[in-house]
Formats: C-alpha cells, structure tokens, sequence
C-alpha cells in the first residue's frame, strides 16, 4: 500500500496520504466484497477462485495498456476475463458435479498459469503509462493530487452498488437470491437455478476483476502474486462491515460491504502505524486473521453479554 | 390435464440398495378433477409427484401435459404448467425474503425473468386482495421478511403463491402433514375453496384415508409403485375408510399392514 510508511504526526495518528491511501484501498476492496457478498451469501456458493480472478483482471487490463488500449476498455476487458474465470468455476460445478469449493480452487490453481501466459512473466510495470488513475488526474486541479485517486474510486464504487442494488431488486436478481436461498422453491417456480449459478458466480468475479484491474492502476504494476489473500481480505471486509451495519435489506448488505473493506483497510494501516505496537508490515496476514475472528465472534459476544444482562434484572 | 402412462423408476440402480420406485404408473387427471392420492409409506406417492414436476426424471414411460411430451424436461422448464406446494411448510417459500418478493417469484412462474423491477406496484393490488383471502392479516405486511410468519401462515402463502398465475395442474405433496390439526384443517379448507373457485386441476398426496375421501372428486390409491385402484363418482360417494380398507385387500389379496393408514 503506497503511503503506509510516511511520517506520522503521533504515534497513534495516519498521515493524510496513508489515511486516504486506506481509505483507496479499502474502496477497490469493496468490489471485492461486492463479489464475495454474491457468492458466499446470495448464491451461497464458496468462491474461491477470487484469489486468480483478481491477479487476471490485472493482467489483462496491464497488458491491454501495454498495448496501447484505452485505459478504460482494458479495464472493461479485465471485468469480461474475471466473468469467464467465473464462469469456468460455476460450469465446473454445475455441469460437470465438481463441489462447488474444489472447482473454485481448479480454477483458481489453473488461472495461477493463464496469468503467467497473459503477462508473459511474473509481472507487467505500468509506469508512465496512461491508465484510468492518470486520465483521472488530469481533470482535477494538481493541488488536489492526494485526494484524486480516493474521489475515482469512490466514484467506480458508487456507480457499481447502484447498478448492482439495482439488480438484485430486478426479476434476474431475485431469481438469483432465490436460487440461492432455496433451489428447489426456485426450480419450482420456473427459474433455472443452474444459469443462475453460472451468471452469479461470473458476476461475482468480473467485479473482482475490475477491482484488480484497478489495483493494477493505481499501484503501478500487475503481478501474478497479487491475489493471494484476496479472498480473506473480501471476506474480512464483507463480515467486518455485517457486524457494523446488520444486511437486513440488499442496499445495506451492499453499503456494508464497502464499509467494511474501508474499515478493515483503516485497521491494518493503525495497527501497522502505531509505533506503540512495534508491528510492521510482514504481520499483515496476522492482524488479518485477529480482525476477521474478532469479526465473527464480535457480534455473538454482544448478544450474549446483553442476554446476560437482561437475566439478571430479571 | 395430464397424463403418466407406464412410467418406470429405479432409484440406486445395480446397488445392493436397488429400489424400484414406480413400477409402471399410469394415469390421467382430467381437466378440472380433483384428486386425491393414498398409499402407505414406500408407495411412490412423492417419487410420482417428483417425476410430475421435474425433479425426478423417469427410466422410461411418458408423461404429457396438455397434450405436449414433457417426460425429459427439467423442472423449471414445466413449471409454467405445473404448480406445486411441498410438504415442508418451509421449502414453498424463501424467508430471507419479503412476502411481496416471494409473491412476486411466483407471479412470473415459468416465464421469462428481465432486468424490469421485480417487485412491481402494478401487482399490490393483487397482492393485497390475495393475501386479504387468508384472513391472517398478511396484506398489510407485504414488507415482512416470510422468516417471521408461523408455518401455517408460510404454507397458506405457499398455496396461494401455486395459484397465483395459471397451471395445468396444481401438486400438492402433503402439504398439510407437518402442520398442527387446527392449522391442517384450515390449509386443507383453503385449497378446496382455491381449487373450486379457480377451477384447477389438482393432485393431492394425503396420508389420511378419511381426508382422500372426503376431499376431492377421485380417489387413486397407490402401492409398490403401481396404481392399486382408483375410484370416482357415485362409486365414490359413501365410502368410507373401511370400506377403503376391504377395497384395497381384495385387489392386492394382503393385509394393510401400515397402521398409519387407518388413523385420521
């Protein structure tokens, strides 16, 4: 993460440019979690073929730049190849019976090998090349450098939960929600669950796509390892952001998930901020692994507490 | 109408758990019958009504709907036609989403689902007057998750989500079982007013002779995967469950050995 090692003002405080480079981060993880809010909760289907999807849309967007493309149909190439990956996942499950779980982790495994053919090697540098961050900043006023990155994504974001609340309150879309809350009510009623699967699924990734593509953008550089993790952090921001705001209705599942990916982002950069600590970067995946159990456990520690406190009065 | 001619099904084919289900099936609902399907456990009741839908599909044999094959087709794809409520009282509808959302699934059943809105306002009128049949209250709770009605109330919705738009035939799998006998009585009373006033075509597994008889227009009993008899009319009229009894020993020349057949 760019920015995370500057010289903070206290021990306890970010400076602006890791505050708004978490906050960067935290947004283009939202995608993330708006894809795995797809498949882990509305199609109840565990994905975990983000972890390659993510590194693939990088590198097809890199590439395409390389190549001399637009920025921005790289970036929509990167959300068709995330779809196709996908895709890949849910026919494996759906037509051949793979459990949904392993054929994730097939392609996945086997996007480890697409990547590596699509960058030609491990990685694709995308200095002094124009990309949708550059095309972004030279619209804005140069004093506003900082913040021109954090206002992109915010946009990308608002635009993709819109479409996408749109959607699950659409016919298609509560096809899918009823596909994946009961398939057999849903057979029933004329739906043909396993499109729905397959759409879902390539829904799911093509936004994660996107998201690395942009990761790819903003950092500089597509690299073959950049998804490793990719799932936990999706995950972590996707429980993460339910515990803050219950996902009662589809805007607020949808408005928790970027929440989440924001307030995991802020977390990590505090917790490998504070001198106080003495925690550095190599203890990320740790601090990950605390966050999301804290997560979990959280919010069933409260009701308990409460149920607790309710008996005694009682 | 609908029609099952010899249809054949073994579940665990060349397994030591071998299991024929059907052994040869046959029968027509004509349009407009009401029937009502008995058989002790291992029958084929629900593997016949499975194989009606879609979600079993036979070894051999045909099933028609309205004259057009549709022995191979996949459930979604004859649901346009056939309607169904499930035994369990949770499985006809989602509780995770609201009453409208789950009316609005089943008004589009087995058509074509776009990007239009699903919940639409031009269906709460609907909604509301359908609801408003149930005397439970429901249409003023359209917004209601379907997780906090009762299972009586969920199966009363699942009825009415099955007669909401137009079918060739309406399944309904026990769907009064797992309810307690005052809720049973009052599902069981709501599908005979719906089946009469929209005049459906109906199948009803019960497991209670005394309910087979009284309810409906023809009786069809089931064992070992064949249809033993099936009674209807004057024939009909009268009978009672001993009677059922005698009927059924003299055509299969054995004792009914399953007690739960004579309760209810």
């Amino acid at each position: 993460m760019p920015g995370l090692h500057q010289p903070c003002e206290s021990p306890l405080m970010l400076s602006q440019i890791a505050f708004f480079g978490a906050v960067e981060t935290g947004l283009i993880y939202g995608l993330v979690a708006f894809g795995i809010y797809i498949s882990f909760r509305v199609l109840d289907f565990p994905d975990l073929t983000v972890d390659g999807s993510f590194p693939l849309g990088a590198a097809v967007a890199a590439v395409l730049i390389i190549a001399g493309w637009n920025p921005w149909l790289a970036t929509g190439m990167a959300i068709l190849a995330g779809m196709a990956a996908g895709a890949v996942t849910a026919l494996l499950n759906v037509k051949l019976g793979i459990l949904n779980l392993l054929a994730s982790i097939l392609t996945m495994i086997a996007l480890y090998s697409v990547n590596l053919r699509i960058m030609d090697g491990p990685n694709v540098p995308l200095l002094m090349q124009d990309t949708v961050v550059t095309w972004w900043d030279s619209l804005l006023p140069a004093e506003y450098y900082f913040l021109a990155p954090v206002a992109l994504f915010v946009v990308v974001t608002a635009i993709v939960l819109v479409l996408l609340w749109r959607f699950m309150k659409s016919e298609l879309g509560l096809s899918m929600r009823a596909t994946g809350a009961n398939p057999r009510m849903a057979r029933a009623q004329g739906i043909a669950t396993g499109a729905m699967v397959v759409l879902g699924v390539a829904l799911s990734n093509g936004l994660v796509g996107l998201a690395g593509a942009l990761v790819a953008q903003s950092q500089g550089a597509a690299d073959v390892t950049m998804g490793v993790g990719v799932i936990v952090i999706g995950l972590a921001s996707l429980i993460g952001g339910e515990a803050v705001i219950s996902p009662t209705t589809v805007l607020r599942a949808l408005l928790a998930c970027v929440v989440g990916a924001i307030i995991y982002r802020l977390a990590i950069a505090f917790a490998l901020n504070a001198d106080a600590l003495g925690l550095g970067a190599q203890d990320l995946n740790l601090i990950t692994a605390i966050l999301v159990t804290l997560a979990i456990v959280l919010p069933g520690f409260r009701t308990k507490v409460q149920a607790r406190m309710t008996r005694n009065k009682a | 109408m609908i029609s099952a001619d010899s249809l054949k099904l073994t579940f665990g084919k060349g397994t030591p758990l071998e299991n024929p289900a059907l052994r040869g099936m046959s029968l027509t609902v004509n349009q407009g019958e009401f029937v009502t399907v008995i058989g002790s456990n291992g029958a084929g009741k629900s593997t016949f009504l499975n194989a009606l839908a879609g979600e079993v599909i036979v070894d051999s044999g045909r099933i028609e709907v309205d004259g057009q094959d549709v022995t191979r087709l996949p459930t979604h794809k004859r649901a346009r036609r056939v309607a169904r409520v499930f035994q369990d009282p949770l499985a006809g509808t989602c509780e995770g989403l609201s009453i409208e959302e789950n009316l609005a699934l089943a008004i589009k059943r087995g058509q074509r689902r776009g990007l239009t809105s699903a919940v639409k306002r031009s269906y709460m009128e609907r909604f509301r007057a359908a609801l408003a049949k149930l005397n439970l209250g429901l249409e003023s709770r359209l917004g209601n998750k379907m997780g906090l009605l009762s299972g009586g109330q969920r199966q009363a919705v699942s009825l009415l989500m099955a007669s909401l738009t137009p079918s060739s035939i309406l399944l309904l799998d026990e769907h009064t079982a797992a309810l307690d006998p005052k809720t049973a009585a009052f599902v069981l009373e709501l599908t005979q007013d719906i089946i009469a006033e929209q005049k459906l075509t109906a199948l009803m597994v019960t497991h209670s002779m005394k309910q087979a008889l009284e309810v409906g227009d023809r009786t069809v009993m089931l064992h070992q995967g064949q249809v033993v008899f099936d009674i209807a009319g004057p024939e009909r009229e009268g009978l009672e469950v001993k009677d059922l009894l005698d009927l059924f020993e003299k055509q299969r020349g054995l004792e009914v050995e399953d007690d739960s057949l004579l309760l209810g």
